[in-house]
């Protein structure tokens, strides 16, 4: 999955469950900024963890402070190209 | 309605696995329960019912037995664990506060009455005691189970109800995923009057201090009880094969040395030598293999401190029930994986909560524990969410048919 791909599943994610605007969501901005707290991130990492059939362990997750931090997890978890796990 | 001849083995008699047989009695589907146990003795200790699960029972008809034996809190109170100072209250029975607002009771009950309750509405002639589990096998269309005692059994579905330690996910995820917490219990029942110094022992109420916390509540139809959770951020690492251990008598009571007298004075009275060890069950992306699934602590084990163990056990059992039912034996991997999908979110979600809490109680005096005494206030809004749950809702929701009252259909 291209960067961009990765992005837009992740905004798409953010504004299905934070109800968040996706043009709002780049990888610089900070999910406290997006009024994201941290039950809504478990419902977001949750979804993610369907979609892409990947474990975010909560020590993990629980870190995340930018939503380039979720893209970095996933994309260091092997997140390919077909949306998938590598 | 009609009694279709799905087999279903539920393994573990506890509250998540009699739920389960009760909501599968609803809808229309006798499973059978096999339990360890040579009887069904719940260990003492009691726990609390919320709203997001009596609903359930109260449609099947056992509020009032359950009443009868329970104890509406008056109100949830903080206090400071060594002045004892109410930090913040929140009325519960007072005012009908708690009913009004989630729309059914909040109950303290002691784990045998309730098990008494839900084994009672069950056939006895299915409910198997003295059969402890040694092997799951296999097969193209069924699953067999091996018991201790010699007997066989062959079964459409299997349900793994027995706790956190459960040996059902062990089989469908090949490890063990419990994990030790860091942080243990002791816990006792104490008759009211043996607590002269408890400020308030109608209540439910938390005692937060340094590296620990004290929970309690009354139990009984007439709230003769109080039952404790003292919980310890001790040992660090737990080396007993088991999760229950015996301790010096004086440890319990020296663990808390320098609470309020309210405090002490409950543990000692209790002179119960032995520590729990609190257990989670790491989170978990599949909850099936096959035609074996998991529920309650198997499945989400987490902290105690929502009070939302045996509760999320019975939403569990019931959004399972109801799943189950209206599939039968078709794909079962799309109906665990719904039942997954509709059950997982909501558990991670408390099962993280509770974690937090943990630490939360555990604060010692300064401006983390000011500051935490900020959120406290907000806690009926902050957890509103749990409690309001209606299990039956959430199935609609994707789809399946909730179940409704008998009084509802007339």
């Amino acid at each position: 999955m291209a960067p961009n791909e990765l992005l837009d599943d992740v905004a798409a994610t953010l504004a299905a469950i934070g109800g968040v605007d996706p043009a709002e969501v780049t990888p610089d901005r900070s999910l406290s900024d997006l009024d994201i707290d941290s039950m809504a991130l478990v419902e977001i990492v949750v979804s993610l963890e369907d979609r892409f059939g990947l474990l975010i362990a909560d020590d993990a997750w629980s870190q995340f402070t930018t939503v380039g931090d979720v893209l970095d997890h996933l994309e260091r978890a092997g997140v390919g190209a077909s949306g998938t796990t590598a | 309605m009609a009694k279709t001849i799905l087999r279903v083995a539920i393994i573990g008699g506890g509250i998540g696995g009699l739920s389960l047989g009760l909501a599968l009695q609803e809808r229309g589907i006798q499973a059978d329960v096999f339990e360890q146990a040579a009887e069904l003795t719940e260990i003492g200790a009691a726990i609390a019912l919320s709203a997001n699960s009596i609903r359930e029972f109260t449609r099947l008809g056992l509020l009032d037995e359950l009443a009868a034996k329970s104890t509406v809190p008056t109100e949830l109170i903080y206090r400071h664990w060594q002045d004892g100072s109410r930090l913040c209250a929140f009325p519960v029975r007072d005012d009908n506060w708690y009913e009004k607002r989630f729309g059914g009771p909040y109950f303290g009950i002691h784990r045998a009455d309730m098990q008494k309750a839900l084994s009672g509405a069950f056939p006895a002639a299915h409910l198997h005691l003295g059969c402890r589990l040694v092997n799951i096998v296999q097969e193209p269309d069924s699953v067999v189970l091996e018991f201790a005692n010699g007997r066989v059994e062959r079964a459409d579905i299997v349900v793994g109800a027995e706790g956190v330690r459960s040996t059902v996910r062990r089989w469908i995820t090949g490890s063990d995923d419990a994990v030790y917490s860091g942080t243990s219990a002791f816990r006792g029942i104490v008759p009211v009057e043996n607590l002269p110094s408890l400020p308030d022992p109608q209540a439910i109420q938390f005692w937060m201090g340094p590296d620990g916390h004290l929970l309690h509540y009354a139990i009984g139809g007439q709230g003769e009880s109080v039952n404790f959770f003292a919980v310890v951020e001790t040992p660090k690492v737990w080396l007993h094969p088991g999760s229950v251990a015996e301790v010096n008598e004086d440890l319990p009571v020296a663990s808390f040395r320098g609470w309020h007298p309210a405090v002490t004075e409950m543990i000692k009275a209790a002179a119960s030598p032995i520590s729990w060890a609190l257990f989670t069950v790491r989170p978990l992306l599949r909850w099936h293999r096959d035609r074996v699934v998991i529920l309650g602590d198997a499945a989400h084990g987490m902290l105690p401190h929502h009070g939302q163990g045996a509760n999320t056990s019975i939403e569990d059992a019931f959004a399972l029930a109801a799943l189950i039912a209206e599939a039968g034996t078709d794909d079962l991997d799309t109906t665990f994986t719904r039942y997954t999908r509709l059950r997982r979110t909501r558990t991670r979600k408390i099962q993280r909560s509770s974690q937090v809490t943990s630490s939360l109680l555990h604060l010692p005096d300064g401006p983390l524990a000011e500051r935490r005494n900020e959120r406290v206030s907000r806690v009926p809004d902050d957890f509103g969410w749990i409690h309001e749950y209606d299990v039956q809702q959430a199935l609609a929701g994707i789809g399946c048919t909730p179940a409704v009252s008998p009084a509802a259909t007339k």
